[in-house]
């Protein structure tokens, strides 16, 4: 322990705080170091007391299936889970903001995970990290001393994960239910209909994509109203003509429900960071309802 | 043109007043859409008709520019996974049917005692369902307003409901539901009914999904608008073909409409689920008001009152302000409680940020 160097970011019940650790750690640039004795440590990190699973992915999002397999596993073996998002490539320049994204989106998910596990009586904490696969797995077993089995997300390599992990490794696959063959990673996020995973994009983008579609737009009316008498002729013939006004509401509803779309967003308004949690929440209430125990029992009858 | 009625048709000129004018309205109705689902809908028609334009016309436009709205709605609104496709498409396509069945009995009425007799019958359907339906929905609003609006408890009805297994039995899994289709027939017919009835369906559709159903009022909203979605494309399917549609009426309260549906869209994701109730039920009994107002008129007509023309003229115009007094209180209930909620949970990030 007198050995840590570097920096863990505990983002678990709503606060954070800085540890130090072993190895080499990759500082963020949001890291300010200081060095803690590991009583504290262990005092603060609430997750050094229980039997926990380490989830890791080195992705900025989980999916939801995963969440909810690992939120099942750590209610029946009643474990605490720990999520690690892993920056494989902290260093990798590309454009200055991709670890503010990577972040804010690890910031999301981890919300919405820690409600799905609050929604089943599991502790659960998130941490973000940088570095080596192997590297953080050992890192961070040695750190929070009962971690009973890590889980991988799609997209690790168990044996990169294994070789230097002292605790047993699991990686999770997503199957299809009807042939049963594994499920690419880049496909299983399609697994849960009506929810797309979480995307984080710069208002920068949206306001570029505001002006193309605006642009598209303002095109679409230029050519209807400069040239109302003609449209006004054929689209008002009925019978197959009727074809036309759908088809250029349709085309209108695309360029300018675009515009509209990216314009709020250009503006910062967007929907509430909690929307999916409430719809997580509902569902989730109904997964706490008990089966009824139907086992048979040994009855002692005098 | 096509047939003998879009003959005789006159599609007027627009000038930059009513060009802004419809921009607003479609604005403002489609914020109410986006909202509750559906409602916005019902002051372009006599807004329209203010302008010069023919009823016909008015309700062909009205009902173009409603379905594409309610189809960027719904993709807003799945995208924060509150539709659910499977319930929409179902209800959609009886409420389909509901809609023929609507318009046969509208039919039947006009050719029995005419055109007064019919409107008679619209205003009084609209004064009914929105009392009875309005209230309930506004006591259940407030009863869950008084007990801090988080909880959400299952409708008895519905419950009830979904324990009988009576085939086909239907599984909806964004609504988190089970039930059989024989439940689901009668609020999509009724719904398909208002529809070719009042033009807003979703004064039945959204409670009925709720009440009788058994989904959220933020689930129930949203899919009313893939029920808009498929009730309004076959309707204007059946209008253009008969050549009714003006396109240009149609594509300025686009315009205006996709900005408010958006926005209404997003304002689901901030506020607690009775919102949605309170809004709808506060609409709906506005619109009640308005429409009660309309019947002497009416009444008149048939020569069963005898109203001074003054007071049927005064009372009309009431009738029109008081519905568009409607929609604009639902909006600003909708703006208002949106930004506050916004605000709120910005400033709450501010504070675990510096904590």
């Amino acid at each position: 322990m007198e050995r840590m160097l570097g920096e863990i970011k505990m983002i678990g019940q709503g606060k954070s705080w800085l540890m130090e650790k072993t190895m080499h750690g990759k500082v963020t640039r949001r890291t300010v170091l200081q060095r803690t004795e590991p009583s504290d440590m262990l005092q603060h990190c609430s997750l050094a007391k229980r039997s926990c699973i380490l989830l890791v992915t080195a992705n900025s999002q989980l999916e939801p299936p995963v969440m909810d397999y690992t939120v099942s596993v750590a209610d029946r073996m009643n474990c605490k889970v720990l999520a690690t998002y892993v920056h494989t490539q902290p260093l990798f320049w590309q454009g200055g903001t991709q670890q503010d994204l990577f972040t804010a989106a690890i910031e999301q998910n981890g919300a919405a995970f820690k409600e799905k596990a609050a929604a089943r009586g599991v502790e659960f904490e998130f941490v973000e990290e940088s570095g080596r696969i192997s590297q953080v797995i050992s890192r961070l077993c040695r750190i929070v001393k009962r971690v009973e089995f890590v889980l991988l997300d799609q997209g690790i390599k168990i044996e990169e994960a294994a070789s230097a992990s002292p605790v047993p490794v699991f990686n999770i696959v997503c199957t299809d239910a009807r042939t049963g063959r594994m499920i690419p990673h880049h496909q299983a996020k399609k697994i849960l209909k009506g929810e797309k995973p979480m995307k984080v994009t710069s208002r920068k983008s949206h306001f570029w994509q505001t002006i193309l579609f605006g642009a598209m737009t303002a095109v679409f009316y230029a050519a209807v109203f400069s040239n109302a008498d003609f449209i006004m002729k054929y689209f008002t013939k009925g019978g197959l003509f009727a074809l036309l006004p759908v088809a250029t509401v349709f085309a209108f509803s695309y360029a300018h429900g675009s515009f509209t779309s990216n314009f709020w967003s250009a503006l910062g308004i967007e929907g509430s960071k909690g929307a999916t949690l409430k719809q997580t929440r509902t569902v989730e209430k109904r997964s706490e309802e008990k089966r009824p125990d139907t086992r048979p029992r040994l009855r002692a009858d005098a | 043109m096509h047939g003998p009625i879009a003959e005789t048709i006159q599609f007027i000129d627009l000038n930059f007043a009513s060009i802004v004018f419809l921009i607003i309205v479609g604005f403002v109705g489609g914020l109410v859409s986006g909202f509750i689902g559906s409602g916005g809908a019902f002051v372009l028609t006599p807004a329209m008709m203010s302008m010069g334009v023919p009823g016909t016309v008015a309700v062909a436009s009205n009902m173009c520019h409603k379905f594409p709205k309610a189809l960027v709605g719904s993709i807003k609104r799945y995208r924060y996974g509150q539709v659910d496709i499977k319930l929409g498409l179902i209800m959609g396509v009886f409420a389909e049917i509901g809609v023929q069945v609507g318009i046969m009995v509208q039919k039947n009425i006009l050719d029995r005692w005419g055109e007064a007799g019919s409107n008679l019958y619209v205003s009084v359907c609209f004064v009914s369902v929105l009392v009875i339906v309005g209230s309930f929905v506004l006591r259940d609003a407030l009863k869950l307003r008084k007990a801090g609006g988080d909880g959400w408890v299952k409708p008895r009805l519905a419950a009830r409901l979904q324990q009988i297994e009576l085939w086909p039995m239907m599984t909806f899994k964004r609504a988190n539901l089970r039930i059989s289709v024989w439940f689901i027939l009668p609020v999509a017919l009724a719904t398909g009914m208002l529809a070719a009835t009042i033009a807003v369906g979703g004064f039945i559709g959204v409670p009925g999904l709720m009440y009788i159903i058994g989904a959220t009022s933020i689930i129930a909203s949203a899919t009313e608008l893939v029920v808009a979605f498929v009730m309004g494309l076959g309707g204007t399917l059946i209008w253009a073909f008969y050549g009714m549609v003006d396109i240009r009426l149609t594509l300025l309260i686009l315009g205006g409409s996709l900005f408010g549906v958006q926005l209404g869209a997003i304002g689901t994701t901030y506020v607690k689920d009775y919102m949605i109730k309170y809004v709808m039920a506060t609409i709906m009994l506005i619109v009640a008001v308005s429409r009660f107002l309309a019947i002497p008129r009416y009444l008149n007509q048939l020569e069963v009152t005898s109203f001074t023309a003054g007071s049927v003229r005064l009372m009309s115009q009431m009738s029109f302000y008081i519905m568009c007094f409607a929609l604009l209180t639902g909006a600003f209930i909708i703006l208002f409680n949106m930004f506050k909620a916004r605000s709120e949970e910005n400033a709450l990030i501010m504070a675990r940020a510096e904590a």
